[in-house]
Parts: C-alpha cells; structure tokens; sequence
C-alpha cells in the first residue's frame, strides 16, 4: 500500500490540455456574422424604444448636421431635451409662438455658431431629422416650420434601409 | 527499418495544432469588428421646405426645358395632383390635374401614381421639383412612402426634390 502511495506520487504532472476546438468554432460563428454587418460608417445614433423610424427604398447616406429627434415622448436637439411630447402636442410649441419656442432659441444659436466668414466654402447648414413614424404631419409641421424659421430649410429625414 | 517506424509514429503523435495564435488573432479582430458593425441601416431622405426668394424668374420657352413643379396633395383618402409654372400654357398644366383615390389610412395607390408621375417627367424631362402637400392628420410614414413613390424607382428618377409645405389654405 505504502509502495504504491510512493508510486502515485513519483508520477510526472502533466498539464490538462485545454479544448479548443468548440470555442474557435464560436468564434469563426461570431466572427463571419460580424464581417457580414461591417460598416465603414458605423452608426453614431442611439435608437431608443420610444423612436421607431419609418422604411424607405432610400440608398442615400446622411451626413453630419444638426440632429432633431421627435420621439414619442420627447424633441431633442443634439441629444439635449428640448421639450416633452404628448400625442399630437408638443409643450411650448405652438403655431402661433413658434418664435419664442425654445426650439427656435437654440437653433438660431445653432446658426450663430455655425456661421463662418464670407469666402469660405462650406455644405449648406441641414437638419438631420429622426422622427417616429406614427407622428402626424400636424405635428412634424411645427418642429419643421421651427427649423425653417431658424435658418434651417433643407432636412435630411432619417429611414430605415428597406421597403 | 523498425527503427524508422517508430520515429514516424513518435512525430504522428506528437502533431498538435497550435491554436493559441488563432484565437489571439480572434481576439483582437472581434472587438474591432464590434466596433463597426452596423446592426441597423440608416439612410436620409432629402427634402426641404419652401422658402421666400428674389432671384428672377427665368425665360426659357422652348418646350423640353420647360420647367414645372408637381403639387401633390395627400389627403386621407386621396391624392390630388397638380401643376404650376410661369413658363407653361395653363391649358396644358390644366390638363395635368386629376385625383387619384387611396384606402382610408391604407397603404397609397402607388401603381397609378407612379405612371401618372411618369407621363408628366416624359412631357417636361427638365422638371424636378415636386411639392408635396400633406394633410395634418396624414402619418409620418405615409408621407416617406409618398416621397419614395415620387423620387422614382431608382432614387432621382421621378421627382427629385420633393418640397414638404403645410397647406396653403
């Protein structure tokens, strides 16, 4: 009995080889699903649950502007809240007040920001508008008069890639 | 020749696959590929809204470069179009007015509307300009689909520029 306890313990320590093998299968998985949604312009906007953008056959690509989201809860102006949304009515945002809403305040500051001295070539100021798609157009009217109003008349609308 | 058996069997035994330089690799390349994966595609619809402006109007008669603007009213049961130009005889813009009907709250009749669209680019090619005039209670995504349904199948088409304007009345 003793001989052998010696035995076990004289025993080389080999190891325990790890198994591969499933894992590098995972990962040509995951690698193959993600080479397959690579983007050379990786999305830099967050899509909350309260925004659900509408489709269209639309291939044009955005660009960098002033980004207005109109969820169905909120308007925010780059990512900063602007006023809350109820239905069909935006707080502080009437027909007949559009200049004295904080949307139109901010985006003349916007404006004023953006203005470069005379000679130098620049794209023309655009809106990048994120809006729900179960806004009416009563509703989308305001925010887009707003913008007008501000010095911002050419929009981008955001879709969804696909019929 | 015993001997030379055993050696190749010894070799047979011992190869292994190094898989640790692979997996280093995937390492690296998933969180890389994570960073610019695209999981849902965004793209833009280019419109804008009608503003004043002093620029002269232009005087060109000749009939292929005459330029019209399309106005499409979407209504919630109907689409009307219509057409303005200072250039064009009003007979013939009179000619281009007509209602097309669309299921209440439905998708649009966008066959018919398409062809319409389509008749009115081959009569004046140098036109572009549509305005679109929607109805307050007319849905977000109505509109976008309306404005798919103008630019053409392939993207610019049809009616480029699409003018989204409240109504005038």
């Amino acid at each position: 009995m003793a001989l052998n306890k010696s035995k076990r313990k004289k025993k080389k320590f080999v190891p325990p080889g790890l198994m591969l093998t499933s894992m590098m299968d995972m990962f040509t998985i995951i690698l193959i699903f993600l080479l397959f949604s690579f983007s050379e312009n990786p999305e830099k906007i967050d899509l909350d649950k309260d925004l659900e953008l509408p489709r269209s056959s639309s291939k044009a690509e955005y660009s960098e502007g002033v980004k207005l989201l109109l969820s169905k809860k909120e308007l925010r102006l780059n990512d900063e809240l602007i006023a809350t949304v109820s239905g069909n009515e935006i707080t502080g945002l009437a027909d007949d007040a559009m200049e004295t809403s904080a949307l139109y305040q901010r985006l003349k500051t916007y404006k004023a920001d953006e203005a470069k001295p005379e000679g130098e070539s620049s794209q023309a100021p655009h809106v990048l508008f994120l809006c729900d798609r179960s806004h009416s157009f009563k509703t989308i009217n305001r925010v887009i008069k707003t913008a007008g109003l501000a010095g911002y008349p050419n929009f981008q609308f955001a879709v969804l890639e696909g019929e | 020749m015993a001997r030379l058996g055993r050696l190749r069997k010894q070799s047979e035994e011992n190869t292994e696959l190094n898989m640790v330089p692979i997996m280093n690799m995937f390492m690296v390349l998933i969180p890389f590929l994570l960073m610019s994966a695209a999981f849902y595609n965004i793209k833009a619809v280019n419109t804008s809204i009608p503003v004043h402006s002093n620029a002269p109007a232009l005087n060109t008669p000749v009939e292929k470069e005459i330029k019209i603007t399309v106005v499409l009213e979407l209504k919630a049961d109907e689409v009307r179009i219509s057409a303005l130009s200072d250039q064009a005889e009003p007979k013939a813009l009179a000619e281009m007015e007509t209602t097309l009907t669309r299921p209440p709250g439905g998708d649009m009749s966008i066959v018919a509307l398409a062809e319409f669209l389509r008749k009115i680019k081959m009569r004046y090619p140098a036109s572009d300009t549509l305005l679109l005039i929607p109805d307050e209670n007319v849905l977000y995504r109505e509109i976008i689909q309306a404005m798919d349904c103008v630019r053409g199948p392939e993207s610019g088409t049809l009616f480029p520029n699409v003018v989204l304007s409240g109504s005038l009345g």
